[in-house]
């Protein structure tokens, strides 16, 4: 009766794989982000509050929730938890309130702990909650756009809505306009809008990035590269296409392999196409440190042959310590930090107030984003009946949700079209990477 | 003699058919039905009803969500077990399976991703909606069979494997295919899959019939709570028919054949089972329910489906899940599944919340990032001190705890007196007996030795196997026939 092992092969490979997953998890998170950008190196998670109310306001007309949805966990953790802090710092700078309405928050976690990033089923789930809590009028998130894509169609089902969705972070087009087969009108399935965003998206920072290669730089002849994920084939594909409109030869396209332990073959091939300038449009976690490196050894420094890249590589500290990063170009969909703070006024004062509470600036660039979509949520609260129809509607009928710019914590005026959802502020920064830091070069107009 | 021999392949039937045992037969159907209405009871009528606080500590403890997850989870467990826990193939890659049923519903049943055609049949969704929308009890079957194909195809070149290789194998697949689809925007030019962003808006389960009766019920359970309630009704079918065709196929001359390649792939084939098909089957079966699986999850608890949802994780949760529960074992498994499927979506998180209104740690953020190490730790402490799972199958558990003969000899004793040993050491455990009828069971020609050459005791030999031992449990066989049985398998 000889047996064989085989509950211990199986246990010792499970521990095995289990080892393996809790070691990847940490690196692989947001390589599934396709919006996104900065979370800068490993802070600490922070034990804040992130749930519960902010405690009621004032004791004048009905208390609506509204509730942001972020990945809680993971790589992006750090900077979901800051745009939490946040955004609950700016509800009690408001009073919590928002007209005749007082505000209470709720936060939801669209990730799970064995992804370490954003999860379908997390999503879903968390959709259907926003639904069933009743006194919840409006969502801030999602981060990603792929859960965005789960969640709209939910909650525009909604037989009380559709329910608002007002993203910070979400730069995939095609959530709001005419992208892939279908999109946007799948998302809608009720033929309502319900979804708006404070961010510029993808094709805007791809334009951005072309109109900068072609007037500032004077490329002639660029490769552009993908991480072959939604959001960098999104970004490659609207750089590559504008870029011709600007007169730009473009050399090739190509997918860069996120396993790949390097690219010199890679650049080899682009060394022969005489090109004078590369783009790569994917997220720096994707492995983009080493095809940097490569880029450098193989095609020289980035004055001799130009290097751009999207928000995807914005904000991580790894890069920055980089020397082959010296002069590489980053473009990002919106605002810095930074540079909010340098100007004044709402942002500044908000940004200052966290410092004092927290010790530390928030994480990242996406966090004030995170605010700006309250403000819409807000604004469009105090102009609605209370219900989630009127919140709704008070976004994508008439004249839509503005805020004047001396209010907005992006500092620029937020006015949301009420067709689309989409903003109107397209602002798209150019950064120049040089001395271990990232700065400010110019904020390059959109077309 | 003539009925022994043919008796094998009827194990289990004969002696329920008639009087209490067919009471016996209903048993666990009745139950689990009467589980799963509960459940449903639960969430459609008695929770409404209930004061606040305690309704919000069920929904916060336990969303119906969780449970239809918990449910999904289910049979890609039984799936799994079917590959792992029965034939004792270790499968790292059973992701695949899960992401080539998930993406069959992205097809057959969602909105268009790559170019707009209308295609309807026998679903909920209006006729007027782009894109191709057919039944979900179609696509289960077509996502069963697609996936039953790919089993064997990714079977066929691991026969020749086994234990690590086998794994790697596996895990190797389960990696290839979520990268298929991560580039499947662009194959040959086609757009197959829609590349890294999947395919989103994937329709609900339609409810056709029960939908004309009562208008209470949503004409397609698409994702939110209404229909979530119903789901637990859907859901839990197809996971009552996982375990019907699980508990039924094992008592099968498959089943059995699996059992036998699990304990000694060598000796089985020396006995006859075909190792080819029988592996093969097995490979095919756990796809076919991984299928399922996958258009469960992607119609009912995603409603849509994209590679990042296909990660090795989820591999390995479902692997925790047989291994925690109890391979082999079917209600082990079930039971697992839940289990991890709560830990893993809900429990750690509300675990966290709860600690953080008694200590205030803010443990809500960080108890569900140490998933891994509380998860680990289980399986370690699993592997102590109770190496056959939650509920142990029987057979492994009296295997597990069988004095290994080949340690003896390694420590020095001598072949008889490693025997004498581990039979004084099994004489008054009933164990052992289950092991050498269930040998018996699996293959006629072990059972048929003994008696052949021992003619004397043939007679009530046949007559415990008939009364007790149809299961493979079978506590009743005497401790006589069980030396016997080990006897021959010295000599052999």
């Amino acid at each position: 009766m000889r047996i064989r092992p085989i509950t211990r092969v199986v246990a010792v490979g499970a521990a095995a794989a289990l080892t393996l997953t809790g070691c990847a998890s940490g690196n692989s998170g947001s390589g599934t982000s396709s919006s996104s950008s900065s979370s800068s190196s490993s802070s600490s998670a922070g034990g804040g509050a992130t749930s519960g109310g902010g405690g009621g306001g004032g004791g004048a007309g009905k208390t609506v929730i509204i509730s942001t949805d972020l990945p809680l966990q993971g790589s992006s953790a750090s900077q979901s938890d800051s745009t939490n802090k946040l955004i609950q710092l700016y509800l009690e700078q408001v009073g919590n309130k928002a007209g005749n309405y007082s505000i209470q928050f709720k936060a939801y976690d669209d990730s799970t702990a064995a992804k370490g990033a954003w999860d379908d089923a997390a999503c879903a789930k968390n959709a259907t909650d926003h639904v069933a809590n009743k006194d919840e009028v409006a969502v801030m998130g999602t981060f990603n756009s792929g859960c965005a894509k789960i969640e709209v169609p939910v909650l525009n089902r909604d037989t009380t809505g559709p329910m608002l969705m007002v993203s910070h972070a979400n730069t995939n087009p095609g959530l709001t306009k005419t992208w892939d087969t279908g999109e946007p009108q799948k998302y809608y399935p009720t033929g309502k809008r319900n979804y708006a965003r404070v961010v510029t998206t993808d094709d805007y920072q791809g334009n951005a990035a072309a109109a900068f290669a072609a007037s500032d730089l004077k490329v002639k002849k660029c490769f552009v590269l993908n991480d072959n994920q939604t959001y960098g084939l999104g970004v490659a594909k609207s750089f590559a296409d504008a870029a011709q409109k600007q007169g730009i030869q473009i050399a090739g396209q190509q997918s860069w392999d996120a396993k790949q332990p390097n690219y010199t073959a890679l650049f080899q091939s682009i060394k022969a196409t005489g090109a004078d300038c590369v783009y790569l449009g994917g997220i720096y976690d994707n492995n983009g440190g080493q095809l940097i490196k490569d880029k450098v050894a193989v095609l020289g420094d980035n004055k001799t042959v130009k290097m751009l890249g999207p928000d995807g590589f914005t904000g991580y500290e790894d890069l920055l310590k980089l020397p082959q990063s010296e002069g590489l170009y980053l473009t990002f969909a919106g605002l810095t930090t930074e540079q909010l703070v340098k100007a004044g006024g709402v942002p500044a004062k908000l940004i200052d107030a966290y410092t004092k509470k927290y010790g530390q600036a928030p994480t990242g660039s996406y966090p004030l984003y995170g605010v700006a979509g309250v403000q819409v949520i807000l604004a469009a609260i105090a102009k609605s009946d209370g219900t989630r129809k009127g919140v709704t509607d008070a976004v994508f009928s008439g004249e839509g949700i503005d805020i004047p710019q001396s209010e907005s914590v992006t500092g620029k005026e937020i006015k949301i079209d009420p067709k689309s959802g989409d903003t109107t502020a397209k602002d798209v920064t150019v950064e120049l990477v040089t001395g271990g830091k990232e700065t400010f070069l110019k904020a390059q107009a959109v077309s | 003699m003539t009925t022994t021999l043919q008796r094998p392949p009827a194990t289990g039937r004969g002696p329920r058919r008639s009087g209490p045992g067919a009471v016996a037969r209903f048993r666990w159907p009745a139950g689990y039905v009467v589980v799963i209405v509960l459940l449903f009871l639960l969430y459609q009528s008695i929770l409404p009803t209930l004061v606040t606080p305690v309704a919000n500590g069920i929904a916060s403890w336990l969303p119906v969500a969780t449970i239809n997850e918990c449910l999904m989870w289910a049979i890609m467990a039984l799936g799994l077990n079917v590959v792992v826990g029965y034939a004792g193939l270790l499968d790292l890659g059973y992701v695949a399976f899960w992401a080539l049923g998930g993406y069959t519903a992205g097809w057959l049943m969602a909105a268009p991703f790559n170019w707009t055609w209308n295609v309807h049949l026998a679903t909920a969704v209006p006729g007027d909606y782009p894109g191709t929308h057919i039944n979900f009890w179609f696509v289960i079957i077509i996502a069963g069979v697609l996936c039953a194909i790919l089993g064997i195809i990714i079977g066929a070149p691991t026969l020749r494997l086994r234990g690590d290789y086998l794994a790697l194998v596996t895990l190797g697949f389960g990696e290839v295919i979520t990268q298929f689809f991560r580039n499947s925007n662009n194959i040959a030019g086609l757009n197959v899959a829609g590349g890294d962003g999947g395919i989103s808006s994937i329709d609900g389960i339609g409810t056709g019939p029960f939908h004309v009766v009562d208008k209470s019920v949503p004409q397609a359970l698409s994702i939110d709570s209404t229909s979530n309630t119903y789901k637990i009704l859907v859901l839990g079918l197809l996971v009552g028919v996982c375990i019907f065709v699980s508990l039924r196929i094992r008592e099968g001359r498959l089943g059995r054949a699996w059992l036998a390649i699990r304990e000694d792939e060598l000796a089985a084939s020396m006995m006859g089972v075909p190792l080819v098909r029988a592996k093969l089957s097995a490979y095919a079966v756990g796809a076919f329910f991984g299928g399922i699986g996958g258009v469960a999850n992607a119609s009912g608890i995603t409603g849509a489906v994209s590679p990042s949802g296909f990660d090795f994780g989820k591999s390995v949760l479902v692997l925790l899940m047989v291994v925690l529960g109890g391979m082999g074992n079917v209600w082990g498994v079930t039971i697992g599944a839940f289990l991890l499927a709560w830990l893993n979506g809900n429990g750690l998180k509300q675990i966290g919340v709860q600690l953080d209104s008694w200590f205030g740690w803010g443990a809500e953020t960080w108890l569900p990032r140490y998933n891994f190490v509380i998860l680990g730790l289980l399986l370690v402490l699993m592997m102590l001190f109770r190496r056959e799972g939650l509920i142990p199958e029987k057979r492994t558990k009296a295997l597990l705890r069988t004095p290994n003969r080949t340690e003896m000899e390694s420590v020095g004793a001598d072949i008889t007196e490693a025997e004498a040993e581990s039979e004084a050491a099994e004489a008054n455990s009933g164990d052992d007996a289950a092991i050498a009828s269930a040998a018996r069971d699996v293959s006629p020609v072990l059972g048929q030795a003994p008696s052949a050459r021992d003619d004397g005791a043939d007679g009530p030999d046949g007559v415990v196997r008939a009364d007790g031992a149809g299961t493979s449990d079978g506590t009743g066989a005497d401790p006589a026939a069980r030396r016997r049985d080990e006897t021959g398998d010295v000599s052999r």
